[in-house]
């Protein structure tokens, strides 16, 4: 460690003079050497005596420690130039209680050193702040060091008062670090904590940087960027603030509790902050290499530095800053940004050292905070999903109680209505009969009524009829039955001619058919085969074929298959085709079959472009 | 003379649909399940079958189902208190679905319009 500058001046001050004192002291002694009176030589040990003295003196202000001697009555004996300087003192201590000039309160007690030396004890340490001579606070340690005569007693103590004040000022920016860092840990909310961090590195208490700026590294799209800024945006606010701050004597508590997450918010410099986006592969600009180095960069004269743009520069306005690194297990999840843009203050190292201690601690909350954050979506997609599925499961709880409640109810109704209805026709000769038969049968209507009501509660929507393109449901049929396709050895061959024009239909019911048809034409060939789709355009309709090369239709057989329940197969419920062609005729359409035996069988559906409206609606049932 | 097969498991409904479609002039069969549905069939050859859903030993889709593979001639209304059917393709092949009610009007336009059909078909 290199020496104190003030204090190596000193010390070459002193050798000077000590040197100068000993050239004196050699000449005198030649001069003794030849003269032989006693009286000059007795005067000259006086006078060496006294110069050594002085050399004494001299050296023990060098040391740079207050000494003071204390007799048994704890009364100041002698003191050195350094203990007049610290305590400030204008008249002599000498004589005075050392309490009294140390407004020391250890007096009678156990903790008193030079007492505890006197009695035999090791002396402690005792700490206080003191105000010395030009006007600084100090922080000492007094030792008390006994002093023996020859009869082996302790006549005096020599009280060594350290100036203990850099140390201190370690230990205390330690605290606060240990104290920011709890107080990091404990804050999950991202956003917060973003805020605390860097109100911490701009608060007069902590780190006292004029404004401060934070970047995240966005994985997903490779970028570093701005998230928040705290600081003035101009020099008046910064006055206003820092007028306001020191008024209030904000301690760290009061920060931290009067944190306010809107303060701050719409600055210009905030707003600025959060339009930088740099990409993480463009080292050019200083942040940047400063995440990919991951090492503190001081930045001294921007204007010079050639690892700072020119547009950052500008950006930041200000020719001295500091990045620093927020690294979280090895890896650097941002960068902060730190200037003294009003103050103009220089950054030195030890203020970056330990601003790195800060923001390493405050890299790992944010990866916490990141953390939790994630988890805290994915619990509240989970959350959501469950209250859906308990929705939907108690609206379907719901729909069954309700549906079984009216059919319940609904039956002896049709019972008690219907006789009603059926003793309405004969002829009462009272006529109090007929009006309350009237009566039941109203009663009942209106009953009625609301289990209808309720029975349309679970009921699914109607189907609608849109604009559909056949050959795209053709194709999700052919995707959702791919495996079976593979399963079944069958090899599909498509051939849909372009521009096939939209129908109006219900692509489900469609789709339906579909299924039914392909089904059928894969059932036709056990052992496989060649499946063949084609849709092409006639006049004002559409034709889709689909051909297997399987075992054909007989024809006894043909002029069944579309008659509902009438089925070849062992497991078959003789639906399938029925239904298809009730679809198919829904839309305005026809389903044609060949089947030459030996060949295989063509069914042919016919949609209409147009379809003729009113002829196919759910509503109505159709005949058969 | 039109003869009706109505399959109906409850006693009195039974008894209200047989009074008044007998009162409207036709003849009417009973049965009180699915099963006793496919033995009067066979026997009385009826001209229309009105069928319950729910109901005993063999319910009326699948009694439906059974009668028109062995005669797909003879036309079937399904008379039920549940509207869910309605949606269900198995009972499309039905030629008509009526939802029970008091007001027996809907059921008995439904009768005329089904036997019209078949006298112009066949």
């Amino acid at each position: 460690m290199p020496l104190d500058e003030n204090l190596s001046k000193k010390i070459e001050e002193v050798c000077l003079d000590l040197r100068v004192d000993s050239a004196q002291q050699d000449a005198e002694i030649t001069e003794d050497l030849g003269g032989v009176e006693l009286p000059k030589v007795s005067s000259g040990l006086k006078e060496r005596r006294k110069l050594e003295r002085r050399n004494k003196d001299k050296i023990i202000d060098v040391i740079g420690v207050g000494l003071c001697l204390l007799n048994k009555e704890l009364k100041i004996t002698w003191a050195n130039k350094t203990f007049y300087d610290w305590l400030n003192l204008k008249d002599s201590p000498l004589g005075k209680y050392c309490h009294d000039v140390y407004h020391c309160d250890e007096i009678g007690t156990d903790s008193c050193p030079a007492a505890s030396v006197f009695n035999g004890k090791a002396g402690g340490i005792i700490e206080t702040w003191i105000e010395s001579g030009s006007m600084k606070k100090m922080c000492v340690q007094h030792v008390a060091i006994p002093i023996h005569n020859r009869d082996g007693n302790i006549n005096s103590v020599l009280i060594l008062t350290i100036d203990s004040t850099e140390s201190e000022k370690t230990v205390h920016k330690l605290l606060l670090l240990q104290k920011l860092g709890e107080a990091m840990q404990g804050t999950l909310h991202l956003d917060k904590l973003l805020h605390l961090i860097l109100t911490c590195v701009t608060s007069g208490y902590a780190f006292g940087f004029n404004r401060a700026m934070l970047f995240l590294v966005n994985k997903k799209h490779n970028v570093l960027n701005g998230k928040l800024a705290v600081g003035p945006s101009s020099l008046e606010e910064a006055n206003q603030t820092w007028k306001e701050l020191s008024s209030k004597h904000s301690s760290l508590k009061d920060i931290f509790k009067e944190l306010d997450f809107s303060h701050n918010i719409d600055t210009p410099f905030n707003t600025m902050a959060k339009l930088m986006v740099y990409s993480l592969s463009d080292t050019r600009e200083v942040v940047i290499f400063c995440a990919k180095e991951k090492k503190p960069i001081i930045i001294k004269d921007a204007v010079n530095d050639p690892r700072v743009t020119q547009e950052f520069r500008k950006a930041l306005g200000v020719n001295e800053f500091v990045c620093v690194p927020l690294i979280a297990k090895n890896e650097t999840i941002g960068v902060i940004v730190a200037d003294n843009i009003y103050t103009g203050e220089p950054i030195s190292d030890d203020r970056v050292s330990i601003l790195t201690m800060f923001v390493n601690q405050a890299a790992l909350a944010i990866e916490n905070a990141e953390t939790y954050k994630r988890l805290e979506d994915k619990i509240n997609q989970l959350t959501e999903a469950q209250r859906r599925l308990i929705s939907s499961e108690r609206l379907a709880a719901i729909g069954s109680m309700s549906s079984y409640v009216a059919h319940e109810i609904r039956n002896p109704l049709v019972t008690i209505g219907g006789f009603a209805k059926a003793l309405s026709r004969f002829t009462f000769t009272d006529s109090k009969i007929e009006a309350n038969i009237n009566i039941i049968i109203e009663e009942v209507k209106r009953l009625e009524k609301i289990l209808n009501n309720i029975t349309d509660f679970g009921k699914p929507s109607k189907p609608e009829k849109v604009d559909t393109q056949v050959c795209e449901i053709m194709v999700n049929t052919c995707i959702l039955m791919e495996n079976y396709f593979q399963e079944k050895n069958i090899n599909v061959r498509k051939e849909f001619e372009a521009d096939v024009p939209d129908i109006s239909g219900d692509p489900t019911q469609i789709k339906q058919v579909f299924l039914n048809m392909l089904m059928n034409a894969v059932e036709a060939m056990p052992d496989g085969g060649d499946l063949d789709i084609k849709i092409r355009r006639a006049m004002t309709s559409i034709e889709i074929d689909i051909v297997d090369n399987g075992k054909s239709i007989p024809k006894e057989v043909l002029q069944n298959i579309f008659d509902p329940f009438f089925t070849t197969k062992p497991n078959g419920t003789g639906v399938g085709l029925s239904i298809s062609l009730k679809i198919i005729e829904d839309h305005g359409g026809n389903i044609d079959v060949k089947s030459i035996s030996g060949e295989g069988t063509t069914m042919t559906m016919t949609l209409p472009v147009i379809s003729r409206k009113g002829v196919c609606s759910n509503d109505d049932y159709p005949s058969r | 003379m039109t003869t009706i097969l109505l399959v109906e498991d409850d006693k009195n409904q039974r008894l209200l649909y047989e009074q008044e479609l007998k009162h409207d002039g036709y003849d009417v069969v009973t049965a009180s399940d699915g099963k006793e549905a496919l033995e009067k069939v066979q026997k009385q050859l009826p001209d229309i079958v009105i069928m319950d859903i729910n109901m005993p030993k063999m319910d009326g889709i699948e009694a439906m189902g059974r009668i028109l593979s062995k005669n797909k001639a003879i036309p079937v209304i399904i008379n039920t208190a549940y509207t869910n059917y309605k949606d269900s393709f198995m009972s499309w092949v039905a030629d008509a679905y009526v939802v029970k009610s008091s007001e027996l009007s809907e059921l008995k336009g439904k009768i005329k319009e089904v036997l019209a059909n078949k006298a112009k078909d066949s």
